[in-house]
C-alpha cells in the first residue's frame, strides 16, 4: 500500500533522511521507533508534503501512484492523513466548519458528491459521542485554548470523519495522560481495517501496549537498522537504542 | 491633535505629508486635481443623543461621488447609547476623507464598528473625548484591502474624565499593492484616575508589496490607570496553512477560510442582530473575490 524506496530528505539543506527503505502493506500497523533526532518527525512531514522538507533522492507509491508528485491536499484526498504531534490551533475557525470544508474538499478533488449539512452532522455526532467529545466543545475554534487530550481527541475524530487509507501517527501519546491514551488508543484501533494501513510513531513502547502494531522499526540517523516483530518494541525499552546508533553512523 | 480645517476646494488648505499626522496618507496626491462641486459629496453634521436614549446607527457609503468629504460630531448624553456600524464599499478610484468627533457624557456608552475595502485614498478619522466620568467606549474595525487601495484608521481617544473604558480592537487584511494605516493615541489626562484602556491592532500582509503603517501610541498623564496597547503584523502562518492541506484543502481554500476567520470576531462581537447579519453578508461577499488568488 505505502511502499517507501531509499528515501533521502533534507530540511534547510540538511540531510535527515538517509536512505530510508520501508513497505506498509494494507492491513497492517508498522511502528517507527527511534532516539530524539532520528527523522521521525520529519518521514511523517516528507510523506505529507510539508514545505521546506526537499526530497532529494528515492520515491514513494501509495497505492500504486507517485506519492511525492502530488500536493499536499492531493495527498490528502488520495487518503493520506498526517495526525501532528502537535496539533494546530486554527483561531476563529469552528472545528465543524473546518472539518466540514476539509471533507467536502477532498470529495470535490476525488469527483464524490459533497456531504449534505443533516448527514454531516449526524455522522459528527456519532464519531463525537464515542470520544466522548461535546458537541459544543465542536462550536469552538478548532484546538485553541483545548487541552492536549482534547487536540489528540480531535485528531481522531477527523480521522474518523474523514476515512483516510492511510494514517501516519506522529507520536500520538505525546501530552495524553493515561485514560486520555485509552480514548485516544480505542479511537485508533475502531479504525483498523483490512483495507486501511497505519505508521506509527513513538518514542515508546508505551503507545504499543494500546495499538498493537504487525512489525516495528527501529529509525536512526536516518534509516531503518532494524525491523521485527511487536517483540522488538519491548526489547528496546529494556536495551534502548545505544546499541544502534553505532551501526547507523 | 488639533483639528486643522479642510476645504476640500482649496488645495492650500490640505494637510501634507509634512504633517505628523499625515505622514502615511497623501492627500496633495490623491486631490492633484482640485474637484468640481459636482463630483463632491459633503456632509456636515451634529448628532444629538439624548440622555438614556439608545441609538444604532447603520451608514454605509458606495461612494457615488468622486470624492466625499464628511464632518460628523456626535454628542452622547448621559447614560446614552450610541452603536454606529460604519461599512465603507466604495469604487476603487474614490477619494474620501471621514472625520467624526464624539463627546461622552457620565455613563454614557458608545461603541463604533468600521469595515473597509479601501479605496484610491480613503481615511476614517474618530476623535474621542471622555468627557464624563464611567464613559464606555469600544472602536473596532476590519480592514479588507486589495489592489492599489488605500485606507487610513485614525483614532484619538482623550480620557479627560476618571473612570473610562477604551476598548480597542482593529484586524486588517492587505494584500497585491495596497496600503493600510491605524494611527491610534489614546491620551489620558492628569486627574483621570481609574482609566481602563485598551488598544489591539492586527494585521496580516499576505503578499510582498502589500504594506501596513501602523502607529499606535498611549500618553498618559494620571497615575491609576491600566493601559495597554498590543500591535501584531506578519505574514499568515504557514504552519497552520500546512495544517489545513494536509486535511485535504487546496492552498487556496486554506488561505480563505484562515483569512476570513482573522477578521471575523470584529463582526461577530456586533450586538445588534440585524446589523451584524448585514456586515457579515457583506464581508462574505467581500471575501469571494478578495480571497481569490
Amino acid at each position: 500500500m505505502l511502499s517507501i524506496q531509499n528515501l533521502t530528505a533534507a530540511v534547510d539543506a540538511k540531510t535527515i533522511l538517509k536512505g530510508l527503505t520501508l513497505e506498509v502493506p494494507a492491513g497492517e500497523v508498522h511502528a517507527i521507533m527511534g532516539p530524539n533526532g532520528a527523522g521521525k518527525s520529519t518521514l511523517g512531514y516528507a510523506l505529507a508534503g510539508r514545505p521546506n522538507y526537499d526530497i532529494t533522492g528515492g520515491s514513494v507509491t501509495f497505492n500504486g501512484e507517485d506519492l511525492l508528485d502530488k500536493e499536499v491536499h492531493e495527498r490528502a484526498a488520495a487518503g493520506l492523513y498526517l495526525s501532528f504531534q502537535y496539533p494546530l490551533e486554527i483561531p476563529g475557525v469552528p472545528a465543524l466548519t473546518f472539518l466540514r470544508t476539509a471533507l467536502n474538499s477532498q470529495k470535490k478533488l476525488r469527483g464524490e458528491a459533497e456531504v449534505t449539512a443533516p448527514e454531516f452532522l449526524k455522522k459528527v455526532r456519532e464519531v463525537a459521542k464515542s470520544l466522548r467529545i461535546d458537541m459544543d466543545m465542536l462550536k469552538r475554534p478548532l484546538n485553541v485554548g483545548f487541552s492536549g487530550g482534547e487536540k489528540k481527541r480531535m485528531e481522531v475524530l477527523q480521522m474518523a470523519m474523514l476515512e483516510p487509507k492511510f494514517l501516519i501517527l506522529d507520536e500520538t501519546d505525546s501530552g495524553l495522560d493515561i485514560d486520555a491514551l485509552k480514548v485516544v488508543s480505542d479511537g485508533v484501533n475502531a479504525l483498523r481495517a483490512p483495507d486501511r494501513g497505519m505508521l506509527v510513531i513513538t518514542h515508546y513502547q508505551r503507545l504499543l501496549d494500546h495499538i498493537k502494531p504487525d512489525q516495528v522499526h527501529v529509525l536512526v540517523a536516518g534509516k531503518i537498522v532494524r525491523s521485527g516483530g511487536p517483540e522488538l518494541a519491548l526489547e528496546l525499552e529494556a536495551h534502548g537504542y545505544d546499541q544502534y546508533l553505532g551501526v547507523a553512523a | 491633535m488639533s483639528l486643522t480645517a479642510l476645504d476640500i476646494f482649496d488645495p492650500s488648505s490640505y494637510p501634507t505629508r509634512r504633517d505628523e499626522e499625515w505622514k502615511y496618507s497623501d492627500l496633495s496626491r490623491a486631490l492633484r486635481v482640485v474637484p468640481q462641486a459636482d463630483d463632491v459629496h459633503r456632509l456636515s453634521d451634529r448628532i444629538v443623543i439624548a440622555a438614556g436614549e439608545t441609538v444604532v446607527r447603520f451608514e454605509t457609503s458606495t461612494g457615488e461621488a468622486a470624492v466625499t468629504h464628511e464632518d460628523l460630531h456626535f454628542a452622547v448624553g448621559e447614560g446614552a447609547r450610541l452603536t454606529r456600524v460604519v461599512i465603507l464599499d466604495e469604487p476603487e478610484d474614490a477619494v474620501s476623507i471621514r472625520r467624526s468627533t464624539v463627546e461622552t457624557a457620565p455613563g454614557s456608552v458608545f461603541k463604533q464598528y468600521v469595515f473597509s475595502t479601501g479605496a484610491r485614498f480613503q481615511r476614517f478619522e474618530t476623535h474621542v473625548t471622555h468627557a464624563g466620568h464611567g464613559a464606555e467606549v469600544e472602536m473596532n474595525g476590519a480592514y479588507l484591502l486589495k489592489d492599489k487601495r488605500h485606507f487610513d484608521l485614525t483614532t484619538r481617544v482623550n480620557h479627560a474624565e476618571i473612570n473610562g473604558i477604551t476598548n480597542q480592537m482593529i484586524k486588517g487584511l492587505v494584500k497585491d499593492q495596497a496600503t493600510g494605516v491605524f494611527q491610534g493615541r489614546i491620551y489620558v489626562e492628569r486627574g483621570a484616575d481609574g482609566t481602563d484602556a485598551r488598544m489591539r491592532h492586527q494585521a496580516l500582509i499576505l503578499n510582498d508589496g502589500a504594506h501596513v503603517r501602523a502607529k499606535p501610541e498611549l500618553e498618559i498623564y494620571a497615575d491609576d490607570v491600566q493601559c495597554a496597547h498590543g500591535n501584531t503584523i506578519g505574514a499568515l502562518d504557514e504552519s497552520a496553512l500546512f495544517f489545513c492541506q494536509t486535511r485535504g484543502m487546496d492552498e487556496p481554500t486554506a488561505r480563505a477560510l484562515l483569512t476570513h476567520a482573522f477578521v471575523m470576531p470584529v463582526a461577530e462581537a456586533i450586538e445588534d442582530e440585524a446589523l451584524r447579519a448585514k456586515v457579515l453578508e457583506f464581508l462574505e461577499r467581500e471575501a469571494e473575490t478578495y480571497h481569490a488568488l
